[in-house]
């Protein structure tokens, strides 16, 4: 008879999924190479902000992989991996071959009253060039139901229908890997069209004349047959998040495509789960009872342990764990780790709750010290009578924001009660892995790890992994530098199961706006050794800079302990600098010497999203060469983390991560260290709380 | 009508629990239920959601002022001042808070006013929904609440937003200065919620 709010969330989510229309129509729709646009062809279009996809497409021989992602209302990027089967049809060699491309897309216009849809694109701008190919393509939009696009292709997309070559001839890439700024809208250029018909919410017509002779795969490798220009298509979208596609191809070839679409504003359980917080415990007023407000219970031996105990016990409810408790008559300082929650701002007001409930009268400040790794992080001081007054006041997450300071954590107070059973306490876990290194490539393990919390700040850690199925293959690197990362293939083949990390780390407070990291020991499964680390990030600025020195080793590939095979040891350091742009963008830069003793500079900008969501992407440019440097030319790459509560609704911090290199080479690697401290303690700084502060209340 | 809301509630969970629905003739009657409830000798509000399929009768978790929070057993509650809904919590797509009118200017028709909804949205983003509301009297109504007659004046409160056009229209029956029966909005994830006021 009781309502039961898990079914009533559940529901919700049901009815969410049924009643929201197909929203990746409104923007423009995927196409054969998970970009926005047409079948084979881009248009003018742009996804909505933040749209993470992953689309596959089978084109007769041909497989395509992409990850894509509206980086902002404009600018767009994709990750592609793709395979071309029966290679050696005509020319003799490896039947099978494989080329991952990155593309960025710049709306320059939205469409409006009159004008189009206008986008710039640059397709495989720093591979080998298989793919390369620029065009600007524009998209308008009649009635409801139709959408015209035209554009002019460059490189692949000028190859068939050329009308000349406006700015010049295109140059061969050269080195394979670099931006191929040289050739952007060089060469030859083709017109290409198309048609889009939203028959309904559900389904789509296309149809479109391409510019794309594949001249690669027809008259070089005979793996398809171009015989008309025209493709023809269907599309299905599911729901949401699911897409379908299925094409007449050139006349010759049929092809499909699956697309997901991922929101990461939105979670995909609907809202937050979880139970209701308790209400704020009021105070009787001082008049009606003065003596509550007496503080003489500070005096009472016996009144620290139990007060510990009372909130230790409120706080477990919500996986928090109660570091350090010290008080006077009128303040009270908790230390806490959050377990649990995905927003710092939650864990604040759930702690506050508890402390209303535990704290005598007496006690007006509340000052609650988020603590990561057993350091402070910061410092969030409420008011009790604030919490009181607002808690069902309209706006109160912006009332109560004004009224909080959000400061340096500063040391512990030296009568704080600590709790023995946190310090030393041993976990452990044992959980499935996918380790990915492409979108479609990679294995499966189990990681057996564990930790053992010695005191606060200092903690022992290791893992070991075991692979359980792997699609890589054991490879040798032609690398002219130090083999300090393409030796991974022999790393995943000797080394099974293998020792990833034992490690001791020691974090710290040296001053205030101060942190720092040591850690010892088996880093990462490649290399080993002493890393340290020292960041300067006052909690309210959106500036941080920070300084890593690490000597390490480079490990034996079986896994185990010794260094016997490389005999490679190398000092490499760099300064950062780290700035938050607001809206969740963050950017860094690192200067200094990676681990093949290269010199140089890694950029890299990250989107967060308030839930855990981050998508990056980062670049590295030291002063090895080109050749050097491997298959890639220079280092770069794109990181993913899918957090779990996002896309299961459970109360969790745990994440997906995923980091994908193409071409990864040894020039421009760094070591692998956990913990890196910017990371760690953002999340409780102003630029981490403010963003979802709402939650607060929640 | 009354015993249909018992079953509704043992319906709706037995089809979740992928079960076939109890017989009808299984749910007790509205004066057993009544009486069953006003045991406790507590408040007791009954809430129900059409689109949820859900129905639930809820005791009271917090008081303070003239604001009572309702909570459910497994954690998700309802708050609301002098009757009108002001926060959710433990529904997925929570009401954080909001500025709502009095029973006294809800009983004012005609009087414009303005309501405020704060949303958590995109990214869990403070979201503020302001709305521009007048309410109509449609008259006395004789409404049945799990068996009991109450007299009642029915509202209807219209609420526009400017700013896209969208529409909100909460429902009120008011017994003297007393919320007695109401159908009111939660957000756009829930939609509406009815509210009974079932022992006082």
């Amino acid at each position: 008879m009781q309502t039961s709010s898990r079914l009533l969330a559940a529901l919700a989510l049901g009815t969410a999924l049924v009643s929201v229309p197909a929203l990746a129509e409104i923007s423009g729709t995927l196409n054969l190479n998970g970009a926005t646009g047409l079948i084979d062809m881009p248009s003018g279009d742009a996804q909505k902000d933040a749209t993470f996809s992953f689309s596959t497409s089978l084109i007769g021989p041909i497989t395509r992989s992409t990850l894509s992602f509206q980086f902002s209302e404009r600018l767009s990027g994709s990750f592609r991996f793709q395979t071309w089967r029966d290679w050696d049809a005509v020319i003799s060699g490896d039947s099978e071959e494989s080329d991952r491309s990155i593309d960025l897309r710049y709306q320059v216009l939205k469409e409006g009253k009159i004008t189009p849809a206008l986008t710039i694109g640059l397709q495989d701008l720093t591979g080998q060039g298989l793919y390369a190919s620029e065009y600007v393509a524009a998209t308008k939009t009649f009635g409801e139901k139709v959408k015209v696009t035209a554009g002019l292709g460059w490189g692949r997309l000028g190859t068939d229908g050329g009308i000349g070559a406006p700015f010049g001839s295109r140059p061969p890439v050269d080195p394979p890997g670099t931006p191929n700024s040289d050739q952007w809208f060089r060469g030859e250029a083709a017109p290409f069209a198309g048609v889009e018909y939203k028959v309904n919410d559900n389904w789509t017509l296309k149809a479109e004349y391409s510019s794309d002779a594949y001249v690669l795969e027809g008259e070089e490798r005979g793996l398809l047959d171009r015989d008309s220009p025209f493709n023809f298509g269907v599309e299905y979208q599911r729901n949401p998040y699911m897409r379908f596609g299925a094409y007449s191809l050139y006349g010759s070839e049929f092809a499909l495509a699956l697309h997901i679409i991922l929101d990461p504003k939105s979670r995909a359980t609907g809202g937050i789960v979880g139970k209701a917080p308790a209400p704020v415990e009021a105070r009787p007023s001082r008049s009606a009872d003065p003596e509550a407000y007496d503080g003489g219970w500070v005096t009472q031996a016996d009144a620290g342990p139990i007060l510990r105990q009372n909130l230790a016990k409120r706080l477990a409810a919500d996986g928090i764990a109660v570091e350090d408790l010290a008080y006077t008559a009128t303040t009270v300082q908790v230390r806490i780790r959050n377990g649990r929650i995905d927003a710092g701002s939650q864990a604040i007001g759930r702690t506050a709750r508890a402390l209303s409930h535990v704290m005598p009268a007496s006690v007006e400040v509340f000052e609650i010290v988020p603590v990561v790794n057993g350091i402070g992080a910061s410092k969030i001081t409420i008011r009790r009578s604030d919490l009181e007054a607002l808690e069902y006041t309209a706006d109160n997450a912006s009332l109560l924001r004004e009224r909080v300071t959000v400061t340096d954590a500063g040391p512990a107070p030296a009568w704080s009660l600590g709790d023995e059973e946190l310090y030393p306490k041993f976990s452990w876990s044992l959980r499935p892995v996918v380790r990915l290194s492409e979108p479609i490539e990679g294995d499966i393990g189990l990681r057996l790890s564990s930790t053992y919390d010695i005191a606060p700040g200092w903690v022992l850690s290791g893992s070991i992994y075991k692979e359980i199925a792997s699609n890589r293959e054991l490879s040798t690197s032609d690398s002219d530098l130090p083999l300090v990362r393409t030796d991974s293939s022999r790393y995943n083949t000797f080394g099974d199961p293998a020792l990833e990390k034992l490690t001791l780390a020691w974090f710290a407070r040296p001053a205030e706006n101060l942190y720092s990291r040591l850690s010892v020991g088996y880093l990462e499964r490649m290399h080993a050794g002493v890393s340290g680390e020292l960041l300067w990030k006052p909690v309210d600025s959106q500036l941080a800079l920070g300084a890593e020195l690490n000597y390490t080793r480079q490990r034996d590939t079986d896994g185990g302990l010794g260094f016997d095979e490389y005999n490679y040891d190398i000092l490499t350091g760099y300064v950062s600098a780290y700035y938050d742009f607001g809206n969740g963008y963050l950017g860094q830069l690192d200067v200094g010497r990676y681990l093949a003793g290269d010199v140089g500079a890694t950029m890299s900008v990250d989107r967060v999203f308030a839930n855990g969501w981050r998508v990056g992407a980062y670049a590295t440019v030291t002063d090895a060469s080109a050749e050097d440097f491997g298959e890639g030319g220079f280092d770069k790459g794109i990181r993913v983390t899918i957090p779990v509560n996002w896309a299961l609704g459970t109360e969790t911090r745990r994440g997906l991560d995923l980091n994908f290199r193409p071409d990864g080479g040894d020039g421009g690697a760094r070591v692998f260290v956990d913990d890196r401290l910017y990371q760690s303690i953002r999340e409780y700084h102003t630029d981490g709380l403010d963003p979802d502060w709402g939650r607060v209340w929640r | 009508m009354v015993a249909a809301v018992g079953a509704l509630a043992k319906t709706s969970v037995a089809k979740l629990k992928g079960q076939e629905a109890a017989p009808a003739t299984q749910a007790p009657s509205a004066e057993a239920l009544r009486a069953e409830l006003a045991k406790a000798g507590k408040p007791v509000l009954l809430v129900s959601s059409k689109t949820l399929g859900q129905t639930g009768f809820l005791m009271v978790s917090d008081a303070k002022r003239d604001v009572l929070t309702w909570s459910t057993p497994d954690g998700a509650t309802f708050s609301q001042r002098n009757g009108v809904l002001i926060q959710t919590r433990g529904l997925g797509a929570d009401l954080m808070s909001a500025e709502v009118p009095s029973v006294g200017q809800l009983l004012q028709a005609g009087v414009p006013y303005q309501r405020v909804y704060y949303f958590l949205g995109a990214d869990d983003q403070g979201t503020r929904r302001t709305y521009d509301c007048a309410t109509s009297i449609v008259g006395t109504e004789n409404i049945d609440v799990l068996g009991r007659n109450h007299s009642a004046t029915h509202v209807t409160e219209t609420c526009t937003r400017s700013v896209s056009g969208g529409k909100i229209t909460n429902e009120f029956w008011v017994e003297g200065s007393m919320i007695r029966q109401s159908r009111q909005f939660v957000s756009s994830g829930i939609g509406f919620v009815d509210f009974a006021r079932v022992i006082d």
